[in-house]
Protein backbone atom coordinates (compact mmCIF):
# COMPACT_ATOMS: atom_id res chain seq x y z
CA UNK A 1 0.00 0.00 0.00
CA UNK A 2 1.46 3.68 -0.97
CA UNK A 3 1.53 5.95 2.10
CA UNK A 4 -0.52 8.37 -0.20
CA UNK A 5 -3.38 5.74 -0.05
CA UNK A 6 -2.65 5.23 4.21
CA UNK A 7 -3.09 8.57 4.18
CA UNK A 8 -6.26 8.61 2.46
CA UNK A 9 -7.67 5.84 4.63
CA UNK A 10 -6.37 7.39 7.91
CA UNK A 11 -8.40 10.55 7.21
CA UNK A 12 -11.50 9.18 6.20
CA UNK A 13 -11.55 7.57 9.64
CA UNK A 14 -13.10 10.80 11.25
CA UNK A 15 -14.69 8.96 14.73
CA UNK A 16 -13.27 10.82 17.11
CA UNK A 17 -11.40 9.48 20.16
CA UNK A 18 -11.96 10.31 23.84
CA UNK A 19 -9.29 11.97 25.99
CA UNK A 20 -7.64 9.37 28.14
CA UNK A 21 -8.83 10.24 31.14
CA UNK A 22 -12.43 10.53 30.07
CA UNK A 23 -12.09 7.19 28.52
CA UNK A 24 -10.76 5.58 32.40
CA UNK A 25 -13.27 7.79 34.70
CA UNK A 26 -16.57 5.73 34.84
CA UNK A 27 -14.09 1.81 35.20
CA UNK A 28 -11.84 3.43 37.41
CA UNK A 29 -15.28 5.22 39.93
CA UNK A 30 -16.23 1.44 39.40
CA UNK A 31 -12.76 -0.19 40.84
CA UNK A 32 -12.24 2.35 43.91
CA UNK A 33 -16.19 1.77 44.72
CA UNK A 34 -14.86 -2.19 44.37
CA UNK A 35 -12.09 -1.60 46.50
CA UNK A 36 -14.06 0.66 49.34
CA UNK A 37 -17.05 -2.36 48.98
CA UNK A 38 -15.04 -5.00 49.83
CA UNK A 39 -12.88 -3.05 52.58
CA UNK A 40 -16.21 -2.58 54.33
CA UNK A 41 -17.38 -6.11 53.85
CA UNK A 42 -13.97 -8.00 54.83
CA UNK A 43 -12.32 -5.32 57.04
CA UNK A 44 -14.32 -2.60 58.11
CA UNK A 45 -13.27 0.26 60.38
CA UNK A 46 -11.44 0.40 63.13
CA UNK A 47 -13.29 0.51 66.78
CA UNK A 48 -12.18 3.87 67.62
CA UNK A 49 -11.60 5.53 64.25
CA UNK A 50 -13.52 8.87 65.04
CA UNK A 51 -10.98 9.21 67.33
CA UNK A 52 -8.67 8.68 65.25
CA UNK A 53 -9.68 11.00 62.54
CA UNK A 54 -9.89 13.74 65.28
CA UNK A 55 -5.81 12.78 66.03
CA UNK A 56 -2.74 12.68 64.30
CA UNK A 57 -3.38 9.59 63.20
CA UNK A 58 -5.60 10.93 60.56
CA UNK A 59 -2.06 11.62 58.56
CA UNK A 60 -2.03 7.85 57.61
CA UNK A 61 -4.79 8.91 55.60
CA UNK A 62 -4.66 12.66 54.21
CA UNK A 63 -0.68 11.67 53.07
CA UNK A 64 -1.57 8.84 50.94
CA UNK A 65 -4.46 10.61 49.28
CA UNK A 66 -1.84 13.65 48.76
CA UNK A 67 0.55 10.73 47.04
CA UNK A 68 -2.37 9.50 44.97
CA UNK A 69 -3.15 13.13 43.62
CA UNK A 70 0.07 13.73 42.73
CA UNK A 71 1.06 10.45 41.34
CA UNK A 72 -1.98 10.00 39.38
CA UNK A 73 -1.24 13.39 37.91
CA UNK A 74 2.11 12.39 37.23
CA UNK A 75 1.09 9.33 34.96
CA UNK A 76 -0.97 11.22 32.88
CA UNK A 77 0.94 13.72 32.04
CA UNK A 78 3.32 10.84 31.36
CA UNK A 79 0.98 9.49 29.02
CA UNK A 80 0.95 12.36 27.27
CA UNK A 81 4.13 13.18 24.80
CA UNK A 82 4.98 17.16 24.91
CA UNK A 83 3.34 18.02 28.28
CA UNK A 84 6.02 18.89 30.75
CA UNK A 85 6.16 16.80 33.63
CA UNK A 86 8.96 18.61 35.86
CA UNK A 87 7.41 20.30 37.75
CA UNK A 88 4.92 17.36 38.81
CA UNK A 89 8.11 15.42 39.68
CA UNK A 90 9.08 18.18 42.15
CA UNK A 91 5.61 17.99 43.82
CA UNK A 92 6.21 14.49 44.33
CA UNK A 93 9.62 14.61 45.60
CA UNK A 94 8.15 17.34 48.06
CA UNK A 95 6.26 14.82 49.43
CA UNK A 96 8.18 11.88 49.31
CA UNK A 97 11.65 13.07 50.45
CA UNK A 98 10.12 14.63 53.69
CA UNK A 99 8.93 11.20 54.75
CA UNK A 100 11.53 9.30 54.38
CA UNK A 101 13.47 12.44 56.58
CA UNK A 102 10.92 11.52 59.23
CA UNK A 103 11.42 8.05 58.98
CA UNK A 104 14.93 8.54 59.57
CA UNK A 105 14.83 10.66 62.27
CA UNK A 106 12.54 8.19 64.16
CA UNK A 107 15.22 5.51 63.50
CA UNK A 108 17.80 7.78 65.44
CA UNK A 109 16.02 8.44 68.29
CA UNK A 110 14.60 5.41 68.77
CA UNK A 111 17.37 2.95 67.79
CA UNK A 112 17.01 0.06 65.49
CA UNK A 113 15.77 -1.82 68.23
CA UNK A 114 12.45 0.34 68.32
CA UNK A 115 12.01 -0.21 64.61
CA UNK A 116 12.08 -3.66 64.81
CA UNK A 117 10.03 -4.71 68.19
CA UNK A 118 7.33 -1.91 66.17
CA UNK A 119 7.59 -3.98 63.24
CA UNK A 120 7.35 -7.30 65.11
CA UNK A 121 3.34 -7.77 65.49
CA UNK A 122 1.24 -9.51 62.57
CA UNK A 123 -0.21 -6.22 62.00
CA UNK A 124 2.40 -6.07 59.38
CA UNK A 125 1.29 -8.98 57.33
CA UNK A 126 -2.04 -7.80 57.28
CA UNK A 127 -0.66 -4.66 56.12
CA UNK A 128 1.57 -5.92 53.41
CA UNK A 129 -1.12 -8.13 52.24
CA UNK A 130 -4.03 -5.85 52.56
CA UNK A 131 -2.44 -3.18 50.63
CA UNK A 132 -1.75 -5.02 47.31
CA UNK A 133 -5.11 -6.74 47.22
CA UNK A 134 -7.23 -3.57 47.39
CA UNK A 135 -5.24 -1.43 45.10
CA UNK A 136 -5.39 -4.61 42.20
CA UNK A 137 -8.70 -3.93 40.99
CA UNK A 138 -7.30 -0.17 40.97
CA UNK A 139 -3.87 -0.61 39.26
CA UNK A 140 -5.66 -2.81 36.56
CA UNK A 141 -8.07 -0.56 35.49
CA UNK A 142 -5.58 2.45 35.55
CA UNK A 143 -3.07 0.49 33.49
CA UNK A 144 -5.80 -0.27 31.02
CA UNK A 145 -6.51 3.15 30.73
CA UNK A 146 -3.22 4.55 30.56
CA UNK A 147 -2.75 2.41 27.62
CA UNK A 148 -5.08 4.12 25.28
CA UNK A 149 -2.23 6.95 26.19
CA UNK A 150 1.03 7.32 24.74
CA UNK A 151 3.78 6.89 27.20
CA UNK A 152 7.04 7.52 26.05
CA UNK A 153 8.15 5.37 29.26
CA UNK A 154 6.25 2.91 30.05
CA UNK A 155 7.67 1.58 33.46
CA UNK A 156 7.68 5.02 34.34
CA UNK A 157 4.22 5.70 33.56
CA UNK A 158 2.93 2.71 35.34
CA UNK A 159 5.15 3.19 38.53
CA UNK A 160 3.62 6.05 38.74
CA UNK A 161 -0.14 4.28 38.52
CA UNK A 162 1.08 1.99 41.05
CA UNK A 163 1.83 4.77 43.08
CA UNK A 164 -1.15 5.99 42.64
CA UNK A 165 -3.60 3.58 43.23
CA UNK A 166 -1.22 1.99 46.17
CA UNK A 167 -1.31 4.93 47.57
CA UNK A 168 -5.52 4.92 47.53
CA UNK A 169 -5.51 1.46 48.88
CA UNK A 170 -3.18 2.58 51.64
CA UNK A 171 -5.37 5.24 52.35
CA UNK A 172 -8.22 2.84 52.18
CA UNK A 173 -6.79 0.62 54.48
CA UNK A 174 -5.72 2.97 57.49
CA UNK A 175 -9.33 3.27 58.37
CA UNK A 176 -8.85 -0.46 60.07
CA UNK A 177 -5.31 -0.31 60.62
CA UNK A 178 -5.03 0.54 64.58
CA UNK A 179 -1.23 0.89 64.59
CA UNK A 180 -0.09 5.04 64.30
CA UNK A 181 3.70 4.98 65.73
CA UNK A 182 5.79 6.58 63.14
CA UNK A 183 7.92 3.22 63.34
CA UNK A 184 5.35 0.84 61.90
CA UNK A 185 3.46 2.79 59.66
CA UNK A 186 6.08 4.64 57.62
CA UNK A 187 7.97 1.23 56.92
CA UNK A 188 5.07 -0.43 56.68
CA UNK A 189 2.83 1.49 54.41
CA UNK A 190 6.06 2.40 52.72
CA UNK A 191 6.60 -0.84 51.49
CA UNK A 192 3.10 -2.27 50.88
CA UNK A 193 2.81 1.24 48.64
CA UNK A 194 6.37 0.76 47.01
CA UNK A 195 5.24 -3.44 46.19
CA UNK A 196 2.27 -2.05 44.24
CA UNK A 197 5.00 0.51 42.05
CA UNK A 198 6.56 -2.18 41.68
CA UNK A 199 4.01 -4.49 40.10
CA UNK A 200 2.75 -0.89 38.08
CA UNK A 201 6.50 -0.50 36.57
CA UNK A 202 6.29 -4.21 35.81
CA UNK A 203 3.12 -4.55 34.06
CA UNK A 204 3.51 -1.11 32.79
CA UNK A 205 6.81 -1.58 30.91
CA UNK A 206 4.51 -4.42 29.14
CA UNK A 207 0.99 -3.22 28.39
CA UNK A 208 1.99 0.24 28.10
CA UNK A 209 4.38 -0.26 24.96
CA UNK A 210 2.60 1.38 21.81
CA UNK B 1 -5.18 19.78 13.60
CA UNK B 2 -7.90 21.30 15.77
CA UNK B 3 -10.15 20.76 13.14
CA UNK B 4 -8.47 17.42 12.18
CA UNK B 5 -9.54 16.01 15.54
CA UNK B 6 -13.35 17.21 15.67
CA UNK B 7 -13.73 15.54 12.37
CA UNK B 8 -12.61 17.44 9.68
CA UNK B 9 -11.65 14.51 7.07
CA UNK B 10 -10.29 17.14 4.67
CA UNK B 11 -8.33 19.22 6.91
CA UNK B 12 -6.74 15.94 8.56
CA UNK B 13 -5.76 15.06 5.40
CA UNK B 14 -4.07 18.36 4.89
CA UNK B 15 -1.75 18.07 8.13
CA UNK B 16 -0.71 14.23 7.47
CA UNK B 17 0.17 15.03 3.69
CA UNK B 18 2.21 18.33 5.10
CA UNK B 19 4.24 16.29 7.66
CA UNK B 20 4.77 13.25 5.39
CA UNK B 21 7.75 14.44 3.40
CA UNK B 22 9.83 15.73 6.95
CA UNK B 23 8.64 12.36 8.28
CA UNK B 24 10.16 10.63 5.42
CA UNK B 25 12.65 12.60 5.57
CA UNK B 26 14.08 12.10 8.91
CA UNK B 27 13.16 8.33 8.89
CA UNK B 28 15.69 8.12 5.49
CA UNK B 29 18.15 9.71 7.05
CA UNK B 30 18.45 7.30 9.86
CA UNK B 31 17.48 4.33 7.82
CA UNK B 32 19.25 4.07 4.88
CA UNK B 33 20.18 0.66 5.76
CA UNK B 34 16.34 -0.51 5.74
CA UNK B 35 16.12 0.29 1.87
CA UNK B 36 13.28 2.71 0.53
CA UNK B 37 10.53 0.31 0.91
CA UNK B 38 11.89 -0.20 4.91
CA UNK B 39 11.86 3.44 5.32
CA UNK B 40 8.35 3.63 4.13
CA UNK B 41 7.38 1.20 6.12
CA UNK B 42 8.71 3.01 9.37
CA UNK B 43 6.84 6.13 8.07
CA UNK B 44 3.69 4.27 7.81
CA UNK B 45 4.15 2.98 11.53
CA UNK B 46 4.64 6.53 12.37
CA UNK B 47 1.49 8.06 10.39
CA UNK B 48 -0.71 4.92 11.97
CA UNK B 49 0.72 6.02 15.50
CA UNK B 50 -0.11 9.40 14.85
CA UNK B 51 -3.55 8.67 14.08
CA UNK B 52 -4.55 6.33 16.71
CA UNK B 53 -2.67 8.59 19.53
CA UNK B 54 -4.13 11.91 18.09
CA UNK B 55 -6.70 12.16 21.06
CA UNK B 56 -3.79 12.18 23.41
CA UNK B 57 -2.91 16.11 21.59
CA UNK B 58 -4.76 19.14 23.86
CA UNK B 59 -6.16 21.29 21.48
CA UNK B 60 -4.32 24.33 23.73
CA UNK B 61 -0.96 22.78 23.62
CA UNK B 62 1.58 23.36 20.78
CA UNK B 63 1.41 20.52 17.77
CA UNK B 64 4.93 20.54 16.89
CA UNK B 65 6.25 18.83 20.11
CA UNK B 66 3.57 16.31 20.60
CA UNK B 67 4.61 15.57 16.73
CA UNK B 68 8.00 15.01 17.09
CA UNK B 69 7.41 13.38 20.40
CA UNK B 70 5.41 10.80 19.01
CA UNK B 71 7.53 10.60 15.45
CA UNK B 72 10.77 9.89 17.70
CA UNK B 73 9.05 7.24 19.71
CA UNK B 74 7.92 5.39 16.75
CA UNK B 75 11.14 5.75 14.71
CA UNK B 76 13.04 4.35 17.48
CA UNK B 77 10.82 1.71 18.40
CA UNK B 78 10.55 0.16 14.46
CA UNK B 79 14.42 0.84 13.90
CA UNK B 80 15.33 -1.49 17.22
CA UNK B 81 12.39 -3.70 16.36
CA UNK B 82 13.56 -4.03 12.48
CA UNK B 83 17.00 -4.13 13.71
CA UNK B 84 17.22 -7.63 14.71
CA UNK B 85 15.11 -8.74 12.15
CA UNK B 86 17.72 -9.96 9.00
CA UNK B 87 17.14 -7.91 6.08
CA UNK B 88 18.83 -9.98 3.27
CA UNK B 89 16.36 -9.69 -0.19
CA UNK B 90 16.87 -11.36 -2.99
CA UNK B 91 18.13 -8.41 -4.25
CA UNK B 92 21.86 -9.11 -2.30
CA UNK B 93 22.51 -12.07 -4.17
CA UNK B 94 21.20 -10.91 -7.63
CA UNK B 95 23.08 -7.40 -7.90
CA UNK B 96 23.15 -6.03 -10.74
CA UNK B 97 20.44 -8.17 -12.21
CA UNK B 98 17.72 -6.31 -10.88
CA UNK B 99 16.28 -4.08 -13.90
CA UNK B 100 13.02 -2.39 -14.63
CA UNK B 101 11.02 0.48 -13.63
CA UNK B 102 11.54 -0.36 -9.91
CA UNK B 103 9.13 -0.89 -7.75
CA UNK B 104 7.35 3.21 -6.42
CA UNK B 105 9.26 4.39 -3.83
CA UNK B 106 6.42 4.97 -1.94
CA UNK B 107 5.26 1.91 -1.70
CA UNK B 108 5.69 -0.23 2.02
CA UNK B 109 5.26 -4.01 2.47
CA UNK B 110 4.11 -4.54 5.79
CA UNK B 111 0.27 -3.32 5.05
CA UNK B 112 -0.12 -5.71 2.55
CA UNK B 113 0.84 -8.17 4.74
CA UNK B 114 -1.49 -6.67 7.20
CA UNK B 115 -4.56 -6.23 5.13
CA UNK B 116 -4.21 -10.03 4.38
CA UNK B 117 -4.61 -10.99 8.18
CA UNK B 118 -7.63 -9.07 8.60
CA UNK B 119 -11.06 -9.71 7.87
CA UNK B 120 -11.94 -9.89 3.82
CA UNK B 121 -14.47 -7.26 4.56
CA UNK B 122 -12.77 -4.55 7.10
CA UNK B 123 -8.97 -5.10 4.56
CA UNK B 124 -11.49 -4.21 1.16
CA UNK B 125 -13.05 -1.28 3.21
CA UNK B 126 -9.60 -0.24 3.98
CA UNK B 127 -8.67 -0.47 0.21
CA UNK B 128 -11.92 1.47 -1.13
CA UNK B 129 -10.61 4.37 1.00
CA UNK B 130 -6.76 3.98 0.39
CA UNK B 131 -6.16 2.37 -3.46
CA UNK B 132 -9.79 3.43 -4.64
CA UNK B 133 -10.23 7.31 -3.39
CA UNK B 134 -13.95 6.68 -2.50
CA UNK B 135 -16.30 8.26 -0.33
CA UNK B 136 -18.09 7.04 2.35
CA UNK B 137 -21.23 7.09 0.66
CA UNK B 138 -19.74 5.00 -2.06
CA UNK B 139 -18.27 2.13 -0.03
CA UNK B 140 -21.87 2.15 1.92
CA UNK B 141 -23.24 1.54 -1.42
CA UNK B 142 -21.10 -0.58 -2.74
CA UNK B 143 -21.46 -3.15 0.21
CA UNK B 144 -24.35 -2.45 0.85
CA UNK B 145 -23.60 -0.90 4.44
CA UNK B 146 -25.36 2.52 6.27
CA UNK B 147 -22.84 4.96 6.25
CA UNK B 148 -22.21 4.34 9.80
CA UNK B 149 -21.42 1.22 9.21
CA UNK B 150 -19.10 1.57 7.24
CA UNK B 151 -17.14 4.95 9.47
CA UNK B 152 -17.45 2.39 12.54
CA UNK B 153 -15.66 -0.43 10.62
CA UNK B 154 -13.23 1.72 9.22
CA UNK B 155 -11.95 2.67 12.67
CA UNK B 156 -12.17 -0.73 14.01
CA UNK B 157 -10.08 -1.77 11.05
CA UNK B 158 -7.44 0.79 11.49
CA UNK B 159 -7.31 -0.06 15.06
CA UNK B 160 -6.32 -3.72 14.22
CA UNK B 161 -4.13 -2.64 11.26
CA UNK B 162 -1.64 -0.80 14.29
CA UNK B 163 -2.21 -4.09 16.61
CA UNK B 164 -1.15 -6.32 13.81
CA UNK B 165 1.69 -4.10 12.66
CA UNK B 166 3.11 -3.51 16.22
CA UNK B 167 3.20 -7.63 16.86
CA UNK B 168 4.43 -7.97 13.26
CA UNK B 169 7.71 -5.46 14.85
CA UNK B 170 7.74 -7.41 17.79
Amino acid sequence: MRTDDLIAALAADTKPQAPVLRQMALPLSGAVGLSIASFALFWGPRPDIWAALGSPAVLKTLIPLVLVSLAAALALTLAHPGRAAKGRVTALGAVIIPAALVFMAAIVGEGLAGLVSALSTPQLLTCLLSVPLLAAPLLGVALWGLSSGASLRPWLTGAMAGLATGGLAAAIYSVYCDKDMVLFVLPAYGMAIASVTLAGALIGARVLKW
Amino acid sequence: MRAANRGDAAAYRNVLTAITPVLRKVVRARGAALGPEGCEDVLQDVLLAIHSKRHTWAEDAPLRPWLYAIARHKVVDAFRARGRRVELSIDDFTEGLAAGAGPDPTEGRDMEKVLNQLEPRAAEIVRAFGLHGETTAETAARLDMTEGAVRVALHRALKSIARLRERMIE
